[in-house]
């Protein structure tokens, strides 16, 4: 299967610390690609690492071929990468009409972000309900949709998404998860964090596990029994060994 | 040592005072402007101390540094809430309005058939306490580096107890500070007080030393120097603000080397440390290695550093 | 009456010169929450700079006025480059204790390039007085008032109907978001510094245009009166930079107006002081509504 982004060997560190280790995984075009471990592991490290927020000391992340590190976050955007953060960071004192059109903020195509921002308020229409309202003054389930809408709103061709359940209630995931599945019926490529494995597994057509800045194990759903998924994405095997 | 010397190294000296004064305050981590305010109101009450009520130096440092404290315990009160920018600009307009205020502050006694004292913008002449005495430079230097080492060797000690870990603590975060049993308000008081004693005591070395002060002395611009001298030298260790001081001073004032561009080489320097060093030449890392190599030799005891590298990261 | 309302009057035109100086400040103080010493002493280079033209060459004043601008705007940039730019998250104060360094050298520069402590510089209107029934007003100072009006309506609309101004709001919020929404936050910034040393550019012109002269302390004056005008109206915002520039300006001239030159500096300094102590954010400080409406809503679900 084609790749989409395709990440070798990467090491990045805070300080001295290495976060990841020389991580080496892939995600398929137009599938969804999901990231399971448990806290700490160097998820989070890795989405920022790809989003060019922090720069890898070793390695390489290419997608479709291009590389993507030294480039700058707003260049990497413009690659067509859009990052959906861990606990959302929309901003607070705009309202969400502006938090969408900063998610455009490249584009040039007036007329067409005018359309995209009308078709984010038919996919989230509690969006469309609150579009002059401030940002801050969203619920958490509210701000997670509106953070996704906002990624969206750079036309990318590789949504990461990291941990879009963090703190909502159940019924609230569902929804976003749905919302997931139904960008990437429409073609998105997803890369995906998550902590819930059970919902993860659902939709995703290929996993990996991670543990301490490494990759542990690379499997699709049902080659691994979800017990064991769950136990090592939330324990790790090294730590429940030991 | 010629004259020329003494008189520099001296006036290193009674500035490390201001400096140090301002170094206390970041490790609560709060930036002021306003130190030399303290080191004026120091410089004026000894000079009046000594040279019109006659009575003896030692007395008069006493009540430069008493002075110094109280006034810092005076603006500490009302300024206790404030942070970063508006706690700095607050302690500017209290400096400037006290330097405005020694501007307007005439108070002058005949003495030997001559006026003294403070006279306004012509400021306060004829402090000559170390003269009449027979005091030599010589002496009074070794005066003020007596005083200066006790005040570092105080400031030493002050790091290593609970009191300096409250500092840093609230230096970090002092909501956090507040949670883990730090009692704010009287820590930053002390905090406040100890800066104001120490820069009122270097006020009175300093009237003492050039036997004449004038409010223009005292203005923004010592007070953002001093600041600076902490971090030019570094945020690891009170010995910071004393390098700072002296690559300023000893380096840049003394020296012709570089004549009218003098401040553009020595503010380009600064500039381009600030990037390679953000927190001064002695930085907490450098000197919590410096510490760890000099330990090392007598007593390795890496527990015991661990715990102290994370107190001053 | 009419002496005080002519006070208020005079107090409002120096203010409008303050409330300028405070526009630029404000802008660079908002969008990088840091502090940049060197701001008056960049406005004196393009001043000296067009000084130097002016009394060499003596060309028409408008071609003073873009030296003017130009060369504050260039060393602005110098100054965003070198300490702002290379200092990364949580050197605040390395940052501003560097643009106190660079003011040292910009200082510096200006006194090799004019030695002498005051030079002549062109004026606008020929310093002539209008008077309007009882009372007496400098069109220099109007044209000042103008200017700060116009520029802050200007930079309204910029940050609030422009891209530029969705790009520098996004990253005052979050700079890492914005980073993540595609916004060029290093080029931004410096957009904005450029921007803020024009505008501190163009009161420093009409400010010694007003005077006809320039002189060494400029650089100082600048940055203080720009500083403490914006500490009075409100942090790093546009009306707060007016109404602090303007409200300094009144309190200047009515206390200089009773007690003379130095108590109008001493009232100057004791109305900041006391109004920080009571209200630190300024007269029309938000802070205290921000940190709230910040934090609704993002925590409510979240279970740690
Ligand atoms: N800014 C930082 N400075 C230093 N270390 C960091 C920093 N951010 C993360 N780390 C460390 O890097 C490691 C990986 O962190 P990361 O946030 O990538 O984990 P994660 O897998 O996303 O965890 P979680 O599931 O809790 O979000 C952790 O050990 C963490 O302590
Ligand atoms: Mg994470």
């Amino acid at each position: 299967m084609e790749a989409m982004l395709e990440i070798a060997d990467v090491v990045t560190a805070y300080g001295k610390i290495e976060a990841l280790k020389g991580v080496s995984l892939s995600a398929a075009k137009g599938r969804i690609t999901c990231l399971l471990g448990p806290n700490g592991a160097g998820k989070t490290t890795l989405m920022m690492s790809i989003a060019g927020a922090l720069k890898p000391r070793q390695g390489s992340i290419r997608l479709e071929g291009s590389e993507l590190v030294g480039l700058s976050p707003a260049r990497i955007v413009g690659n067509g990468v859009a990052l959906v953060p861990e606990n959302r960071l929309v901003f607070p004192q705009m309202s969400v009409r502006e938090n969408l059109l900063a998610g455009a903020y490249q584009r040039n195509d007036s007329g067409e972000v005018t359309a995209d921002i009308e078709r984010m308020y038919a996919r989230f229409p509690r969006l469309k309900e609150r579009r002059e309202q401030l940002a801050g003054t969203l619920s958490g389930g509210e701000q997670q949709m509106l953070a996704v809408a906002r990624a969206l709103m750079s036309r990318p061709r590789l949504l990461l998404m990291d941990e879009p359940s963090l703190g909502l209630a159940p019924i609230v995931v569902k929804e976003i998860f749905g919302i997931i599945a139904e960008l990437n019926r429409e073609g998105v490529t997803i890369f995906l964090v998550e902590q819930n494995a059970h919902l993860a597994l659902q939709v995703a057509h290929h996993f990996y596990l991670m543990e301490q800045g490494r990759v542990t194990f690379s499997g699709n759903p049902g080659e691994l029994a979800e017990d064991e998924v769950i136990k090592r994405a939330y324990l790790g095997t090294r730590r429940s060994a030991g | 040592m010629d004259d020329h010397l003494i008189g520099i190294v001296s006036n290193i000296g009674v500035i490390s005072f201001v400096a140090l004064s301002a170094y206390l305050l970041l490790l609560t981590g709060e930036i002021s402007f306003g130190q030399q305010a303290f080191f004026a109101i120091g410089a004026y009450t000894s000079g009046i101390v000594t040279a019109m009520w006659q009575l003896p130096f030692a007395l008069g440092l006493g009540a430069g540094a008493a002075t110094g404290a109280a006034a810092a315990l005076l603006v500490g009160l009302p300024t206790l809430r404030l942070h970063g920018l508006q706690f700095a600009i607050a302690t500017l307009a209290f400096a400037e309005a006290v330097r405005i205020l020694f501007e307007l502050f005439r108070y002058q006694i005949v003495r030997d058939g001559e006026l003294v004292g403070p006279n306004g913008i012509e400021g306060f002449r004829n402090i000559r306490y170390i003269f009449e005495n027979d005091v030599s430079a010589t002496e009074f230097m070794l005066i003020i580096y007596g005083l200066l080492g006790a005040t570092l060797f105080g400031l030493f000690l002050l790091e290593r107890s609970r009191l300096g870990t409250a500092f840093r603590m609230i230096g970090e975060d002092d909501l956090l500070a507040a949670t883990q049993g730090v009692a704010v308000v009287p820590v930053k008081l002390t905090a406040a007080c100890l800066a104001g004693t120490i820069a009122g005591l270097g006020g009175g070395l300093y009237a003492h030393l050039t036997t004449y002060v004038e409010p223009a002395i005292f203005d923004v611009m010592l007070g953002v120097h001093s600041l600076a001298y902490g971090l030019i030298g570094g945020l690891g260790t009170a010995f910071g603000p004393l390098l700072g001081v002296v690559i300023d001073i000893g380096l840049l004032e003394s020296t012709r080397w570089f004549a009218g561009y003098r401040m553009i080489v020595f503010g380009g320097l600064v500039a381009v440390l600030l990037i390679v060093r953000p927190r001064g030449l002695l930085d907490e890392q450098l000197v919590h290695r410096i510490r760890r190599a000099v330990r090392r030799r007598p007593r390795p005891s890496p527990a015991n550093d661990t715990v102290l590298g994370k107190e001053l990261s | 009456m009419i002496p005080f309302i002519q006070t208020t009057l005079d107090g409002l035109m120096v203010g409008s010169s303050y409330g300028l100086l405070a526009l630029g400040f404000a802008l660079i103080f908002g969008v990088m929450r840091r502090l940049n010493l060197s701001y008056g002493p960049s406005i004196m280079i393009g001043a000296y700079l067009g000084t130097l033209l002016y009394i060499k060459f003596g060309p028409p004043t408008y071609v003073v006025a873009i030296v003017a601008v130009a060369g504050s705007v260039m060393a602005g940039i110098y100054v965003e480059r070198l300490c702002f730019a290379p200092l990364g998250v949580g050197a605040g104060v390395a940052s501003m204790v560097s643009s106190f360094a660079i003011w040292m050298q910009l200082e510096q520069a200006s006194l090799l390039m004019l030695p002498r402590h005051s030079y002549p510089f062109p004026s606008l209107t020929g310093g002539e007085l209008w008077s309007l029934g009882p009372f007496v007003v400098r069109p220099d100072y109007l044209i000042m008032l103008a200017a700060m009006l116009a520029m802050s309506a200007a930079l309204t609309l910029l940050l609030y109907r422009t891209r530029f101004g969705l790009g520098l709001r996004a990253i005052v919020e979050n700079s890492l978001a914005a980073s993540l929404s595609g916004i060029d936050v290093e080029r931004t910034m410096l957009k904005a510094f450029a921007l803020a040393s024009a505008i501190g550019g163009v009161a420093g012109f009409l400010v010694l245009s007003a005077n006809q002269q320039v002189t060494a302390m400029l650089g100082m004056w600048a940055t203080l009166k720009g500083l403490i005008a914006m500490m009075i109206g409100g942090l790093g915002s546009i009306p707060g930079a007016i109404v602090g520039g303007l409200a300094l300006g009144v309190i200047e001239a009515h206390s200089q107006n009773l007690f003379g030159p130095q108590v109008r500096d001493l009232a100057a300094y004791a109305v900041l002081f006391v109004l920080l102590v009571l209200r630190p954010g300024g007269i029309l400080g938000t802070t205290a509504v921000r940190r709230g409406m910040g934090q609704r809503g993002g925590d409510r679900w979240t279970t740690t």
